[in-house]
């Protein structure tokens, strides 16, 4: 009689990768083939230094995992495999296995993991121990075909484009844009775009100010217009529109227009309203009404989540977002106090200047004055003009800075000269607590004013900071402060000595070491970006780091980011405010392995900047 | 933790030599061949012996009325269970099934028609038995079903020497009647199982239940039991 252990088989079907090998008649054989070992809690299951021939199924129970020197690597439950690194290496075990709990096992053979491993590619996935493999293929699952994110702005376009020629009149223009029934009019030379002219610039620059119906097109065209390229992504036209607040985009290419894009097109595509809203806030002239647009902005960020928007691009659109309102409270302010006497520039400091701001954020600016300043003359307008900013950022969501960097802030509203002052101090003669509050201003983008005086700036730190490398090692030790935790075990997180908590801050302890690990890098290269993805970029081509390091650091931002921005939404679509406290009994199985191999990433790269950047012992 | 002292000198048995005994008087067959094969010896250290895990499912409580209607086996040793060696009977019984006993052990009336009688596997059962140490939970159950089967069958009893887990638990958890409060802790194979954190699992399959005691003596062994010592102090 065919004997078949239904238990056993049941409760190896329940878990990956099991429950993802289609052939159940193979694992049946294979459930045949396994032996069960009940170990006592304590006991060791592959003592230090012993060989293992065996693939190891927690049943029920608790098994750790320690190092050569009894370090503490990681915790298991049930469900969990373990033994398959020493399989792969022909059973020599680096790690030894103790049970913590009363623990049954199930102990598959050797030849069963290999042949497994061998025919199924989802099995073998799952166990491939290249971590950034295993990372890279979980992010590319996860996106859909659908989203902007993976979809040709060509994609988007659905007709031939409409244009006219450069010396026909506004009527002929107008006539054309209305048989065609489109909003936007592309004008060319020989084929070639040197203009485009929209129904709003028919209204406010022709009609609105009696302009003759035979007034050439090209008197109210917007010359040489924003385009996209052919092979650009949609999601790239929606930053753009953003960026630049516009509303209609051509699309090249090999010099010739295709036809083009509008937010209308995009609004079907994804029906998310970021590129609305941002033009929404500067028709703005009341504090009541930002405010009720910064109201809409959880849905805008709900919307996009929902969209499969990834984390680049969440972050870019908020800290699009944010600037808007920055921008459109100066002008507003600039309207009340009058124009500045003399140029400034208001800065935003770490996550809106990397652009990677979220949801809930505070603000964190800063105001950099031209050396014209004199305070006795100019002193009371920018503090007044600062101030008003500031306070009405709060009322817009923008939380003032607990540690007040804020532009209200005399310290940080001062002269270019004295801003460079501060950074050669900080740079030539660092001093590690006072740094690990200031490592926002080495995050640093001009968004409104004379945004030469952050230009300049940014050089002057670019090139202090390159130059002394004991500052480096300073910010390289700051960025050790904040570690990853080990792992998850059960409901819990797990930490280095055994330690476990019940949830732990996905900021402070995943996104903001790679962050600070990347800013370290980006200023011993000069790199001049800011985004940390850009930075990364720019490591990468200089060579920095070994082969593929800076691409793990960038999936692994991706990977805790993405976990953090669906911890949000799923906060907000519950009526809680978000925030970065994250419970693993709310997080999947999934997400808690590739979280695991994301802190690991971390917890290497932290390491390796200790020793790149390991500086003079003091 | 330290060993718990056994009663050694309860129905201590040389079944090595009751085994020789029997095999002259078994009558030929299948029952003289499991007797001529011969039992290990008493001192045989626990983790040497051959284990054998034992469930039965019956019609009844009964073994002189109540029949067999199926029998699970899963070989193993101190430390393994081993799932490759696993078998699973079903038997037709003579009698009617009464209702109630189909709902505990869900195997239904048109299944058990489809199987053969116990008399004609009971061969092929007894060559698995051979030189095995029987694990039970409840020795009483399974001794005198298989013994009044063999009696039917042959005309001639079967005895086999066994482990019984529930047993064992016993004396475990046996304390001076000065220190017993409150109701005594169950003997129930699941009861049992669950003090050593064993998973649960749907119980009155036979092999199923065969595993489960498997599984519960490895852990008794594990907390209780001294590997090295002689068979004959556990062995019933």
């Amino acid at each position: 009689m065919d004997v078949e252990l239904t238990e056993i088989l049941e409760a190896i079907c329940q878990h990956a990768p099991f429950n993802d090998i289609a052939e159940e008649a193979q694992l049946s054989e294979m459930t045949k083939e396994i032996e069960i070992q009940y170990v006592r809690a304590g006991e060791w299951v592959i003592s230090p230094g012993t060989l293992n021939n065996t693939l190891f199924f927690i049943r029920s129970g608790a098994i750790e995992a320690l190092s050569k020197n009894d370090k503490l690597i990681r915790r298991m439950n049930e469900g969990e495999l373990f033994g398959y690194a020493s399989l792969l290496r022909g059973g020599k075990s680096s790690q030894s296995m103790r049970a913590i709990e009363d623990s049954l096992l199930y102990r598959i053979p050797a030849r069963w993991f290999l042949k497994l491993y061998e025919e199924n590619d989802t099995f073998s996935d799952f166990f491939e121990l290249a971590r950034e493999v295993r990372l890279r293929l979980a992010m590319d699952s996860q996106s859909s075909d659908v989203s902007l994110m993976t979809c040709p702005v060509i994609s988007l376009l659905r007709r031939q484009p409409v244009s006219a020629k450069a010396d026909s009149d506004i009527l002929t223009a107008a006539q054309i844009m209305t048989e065609k029934r489109v909003s936007s009019l592309l004008i060319t030379e020989q084929d070639e775009l040197i203009g485009i002219v929209t129904d709003r610039d028919l209204r406010t620059r022709a009609l609105a100010k009696g302009l003759a119906l035979d007034t050439p097109i090209s008197e109210i065209m917007t010359p040489d217009p924003i385009v996209m390229d052919s092979r650009d992504y949609a999601s790239e036209a929606v930053l753009k529109m953003m960026e630049r607040n516009v509303h209609h985009l051509p699309v090249i290419k090999d010099n010739r227009p295709i036809g083009v894009v509008s937010t209308g097109d995009i609004v079907q595509k994804e029906s998310h309203g970021s590129v609305y809203l941002i033009s929404d806030i500067f028709k703005q002239s009341s504090i009541e009404g930002l405010q009720a647009i910064s109201r809409k902005m959880t849905h805008t960020f709900t919307q996009l989540v929902v969209a499969d928007a990834n984390t680049q691009m969440i972050g870019n659109a908020m800290s699009h977002i944010g600037t808007a309102f920055v921008k459109r409270l100066l002008q507003l302010a600039e309207d009340q106090f009058g124009k500045p006497p003399v140029p400034y520039c208001f800065v935003a400091l770490g996550s809106q200047a990397r652009e990677e701001q979220i949801i809930k954020t505070d603000q964190d600016n800063a105001l950099i004055l031209s050396d014209k300043y004199d305070e006795s003359l100019h002193g009371e307008y920018f503090e007044q003009l600062s101030e008003w900013v500031c306070q009405n950022l709060d009322k817009c969501g923008y939380d003032l800075c607990s540690g007040d960097i804020m532009a209200s802030n005399p310290r940080w509203r001062q002269p270019i000269s004295v801003w460079k002052q501060y950074f050669t101090d900080w740079i030539r003669e660092p001093k590690a607590e006072a740094l690990l509050r200031l490592s926002i201003f080495f995050d640093l983008r001009g968004i409104y004013g004379d945004k030469t005086l952050a230009t300049k700036l940014n050089r002057h730190i670019r090139a202090e900071a390159k130059a002394h490398s004991g500052f480096l090692t300073f910010m390289a030790r700051n960025a050790n402060q904040r570690k990853p935790p080990l792992g998850f075990f059960r409901q819990f997180v797990l930490d280095g000595e055994g330690k476990q908590s019940r949830t732990f801050n996905l900021k402070e302890r995943g996104i903001a070491p790679i962050i600070d690990i990347v800013r370290v890098h980006a200023l011993a290269i000069g790199s001049d970006k800011l985004n940390t993805l850009e930075r990364l970029e720019d490591i990468e081509a200089e060579g920095l780091l070994p082969d593929g390091r800076a691409k793990d650091l960038a999936l692994a931002l991706e990977m805790i980011g993405m976990v953090r921005i669906r911890h949000q939404k799923d906060q907000i679509d519950a009526g809680e405010t978000p925030n970065n406290h994250v419970n693993p009994a709310n997080l999947s199985s999934f997400e808690k392995r590739h979280l695991r191999d994301a802190f690991d990433i971390v917890a290497r790269q932290q390491e390796f900047i200790k020793f790149r950047y390991a500086g003079k012992r003091s | 933790m330290a060993n718990i002292e056994f009663n050694k000198n309860v129905s201590f048995q040389d079944w090595q030599a009751n085994f020789e005994q029997w095999a002259e008087e078994a009558p030929e067959g299948a029952l003289k061949r499991y007797y001529q094969a011969g039992m290990i010896h008493a001192t045989t250290p626990l983790k040497d012996a051959p284990l054998l895990a034992l469930d039965l499912e019956t019609t009844g409580l009964d073994p002189k009325i109540d029949e067999i209607i199926s029998l699970g086996l899963i070989p193993m040793t101190h430390n393994a269970i081993r799932c490759q060696g696993a078998r699973y009977w079903m038997a037709k019984p003579k009698h009617d099934l009464h209702a109630e006993s189909v709902t505990i052990h869900e195997i239904t009336h048109a299944e058990l028609a489809q199987a053969p009688r116990l008399d004609s596997i009971l061969d092929e059962i007894l060559d698995t038995l051979i030189q095995q140490v029987v694990v039970v939970h409840c020795v009483s159950i399974e001794r005198q079903f298989l013994l009044e089967a063999s009696l039917k069958r042959y005309g001639y009893p079967l005895y086999f020497p066994v482990l019984d887990t529930m047993d064992i638990e016993r004396q475990v958890q046996h304390k001076p009647w000065w220190k017993r409060f409150g109701k005594p802790p169950s003997l129930r194979l699941d009861a049992c199982r669950q003090r050593y954190h064993l998973p649960r699992y749907k119980a009155h399959h036979a092999l199923t239940d065969a595993l489960s005691s498997a599984e519960l003596l490895q852990a008794q062994i594990a907390y209780h039991m001294d590997v090295n010592a002689d068979i004959s102090d556990y062995w019933l």
